[in-house]
């Protein structure tokens, strides 16, 4: 049994409803959802659409409030965002009126931290999501997956207790993903980031996580936790191997329920 | 490519020259009498004159800097005033519910009045001249400016907000960098509707009688009877509204990117 105190971020008995639009009853999405992560731990949520993925991931970041149940990150009470918690989401939603490096430093800059030393910062974080070179483009200049980098480099560079991450992949095509999963592998491995990975894709999630939640479908219920055996550092010839294909398949069919 | 822009920069040219060539030769004939509508040549002289004084051939020779710069200053106060109060009301009932639906229904009301129907009330309250003039150009200049601010304001998107706020930004901050930003090209849209309104209202203010501006000179010189003198203010005041609309939208240049990205 896991002690509840080393979590890193911790949901308790999270439940919330929707209005339906034109009908006065509820629509239930989260349903009694309880995980607790540790640092430096990489948990992928893996959900059917329409599930409530966003709905609790909007919630763990403190863009919207439980119905009922507690969020604690590092012991404190989630109340409201923060850049403790910082958000990539799935669309990289960068101000399209600053350039690469200013959407970047934008948090540092509000954090008021020494303007030389946020620089520094800054060029190291563009350098690991290798954007040196395009810190004068702006979003508009730049393909999918580099925007997407952008945004990776910008939650990052706050040195976040935890990452929150919601398909930040999905949108991508297949060769970007790949070469987004590798860059994130690899990231993790150096800066051992808290990551919570939201995800409809059971490769990437065995991929990329230590620990699996599977949510069944609305209401969203955390139906199983699948703790990932595999050796780190990882590579994409992971996904070839028997061991995988049959987590695989254990987590397809716990999915289909 | 480029010779197909070439081929309608042409096609642009050929009805101005059309009017032009037309005006040429009915003044020409002697068909119009001059003091209705003077010859193409004779008002450029005319303009020229007015600019430098190299031939005093009107009582206004050499005048138009002293005009234009008692109009422009008008123009930019009246501007300047109706920015003041436009955009920081827009922005404020753009965003929050209270201060849209206690300013918004009187502003409404207040804008279905024409611009023109307050140039009798004004004048009462202020006199013929100056505090009319800018009391019309700052009042007519006001509902482009924060109809569009509020507008920019309230369509930001709910995920630049989301973002601004997990990178640490507070309520403030997030007014000055994200909302202001991101309502940007409806805000400048606003600013040059505004500006143009301004320079309508200019006129309509000088007439009622000032001594210097170019619509006074219109004005006078309707009653000396010089009509090149009638035309040619219209023609500079043209001119100053367009060169003060490149001016406002050069100042906002760095918005082009901004522009490229919502076209996506
Ligand atoms: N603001 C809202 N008002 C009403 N209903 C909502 C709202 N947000 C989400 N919902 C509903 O909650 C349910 C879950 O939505 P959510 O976006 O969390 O799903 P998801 O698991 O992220 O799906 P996907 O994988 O497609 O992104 C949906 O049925 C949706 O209609
Ligand atoms: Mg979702």
């Amino acid at each position: 049994m896991r002690s509840m105190h080393d979590a890193k971020l911790l949901a308790d008995s999270i439940s919330k409803s929707y209005s339906r639009p034109g009908e006065k009853n509820f629509l239930k999405v989260l349903d009694d959802i309880r995980f607790h992560i540790r640092e430096s731990e990489f948990v992928s949520i893996l959900g059917p659409s329409g599930c409530g993925k966003s709905t609790l991931l909007n919630i763990l970041a403190g863009f919207e409030t439980a119905d009922c149940g507690d969020v604690a990150c590092c012991g404190e009470p989630v109340k409201g965002p923060s850049p403790e918690r910082a958000v990539v989401f799935q669309s990289p939603v960068l101000f399209p009126w600053l350039d690469v490096k200013d959407n970047i430093l934008y948090g540092l800059k509000l954090k008021k931290e020494d303007r030389k030393e946020s620089e520094d910062l800054a060029s190291v974080y563009i350098k690991a999501v290798a954007l040196d070179g395009f810190e004068e483009y702006f979003p508009s200049q730049l393909s999918g997956g580099m925007q997407q980098r952008a945004a990776l480099a910008r939650a990052l560079v706050l040195r976040p207790k935890v990452l929150l991450m919601d398909e930040p992949f999905a949108s991508l095509d297949a060769q970007t993903r790949y070469s987004m999963q590798q860059l994130l592998l690899s990231l993790h491995g150096k800066y051992r980031h808290t990551m919570v990975f939201i995800t409809h894709d059971v490769e990437e999630a065995l991929l990329m996580s230590d620990r699996i939640c599977i949510m069944s479908k609305r209401p969203g219920r955390i139906v199983e936790e699948i703790d990932v055996p595999f050796e780190r550092p990882r590579s994409l010839s992971l996904t070839s191997t028997q061991e995988f294909s049959i987590l695989k398949t254990k987590i397809i069919a716990s999915l289909m329920g | 490519m480029s010779e197909r822009n070439w081929n309608t920069d042409i096609i642009g040219f050929i009805l101005p020259a059309l009017i032009f060539i037309t005006w040429y030769l009915v003044t020409l004939e002697g068909k119009v009498p001059g003091y209705l509508i003077p010859s193409p040549v004779n008002l450029v002289r005319v303009a020229v004159d007015f600019a430098t004084g190299y031939a005093n051939l009107t009582p206004y020779g050499g005048t138009l800097p002293a005009h234009a710069l008692a109009s422009v200053q008008r123009v930019a106060l009246g501007f300047g005033l109706a920015a003041a109060f436009g955009l920081p009301l827009g922005f404020l009932t753009g965003r929050i519910n209270l201060a849209k639906s206690s300013l918004d229904p009187t502003v409404h009301l207040i804008r279905i009045i024409p611009g023109i129907g307050w140039l009798p009330i004004a004048m009462v309250w202020f006199g013929v001249g100056e505090t009319t003039t800018l009391f019309l150009v700052a009042l007519a200049a006001f509902f482009p400016i924060y109809v569009n601010a509020a507008q920019g304001a309230s369509s930001v998107s709910p995920l630049l907000i989301r973002a601004g706020r997990m990178l640490g930004a507070s309520r403030l901050t997030l007014f000055t960098t994200v909302i202001i930003p991101a309502a940007m090209p409806s805000t400048v849209a606003g600013l040059r509707l505004g500006l143009g309104i301004s320079w309508a209202y200019l006129v309509l203010g000088e007439l009622t009688g000032v001594t210097y501006g170019l619509g006074a000179v219109m004005m006078d010189a309707r009653m000396l009877g010089h009509v090149e003198m009638i035309l040619v203010p219209m023609i500079f005041i043209g001119l100053l509204g367009r060169v003060s609309d490149m001016l406002l939208v050069g100042s906002f240049k760095r918005l082009d990117m901004f522009r490229e990205e919502s076209k996506q």
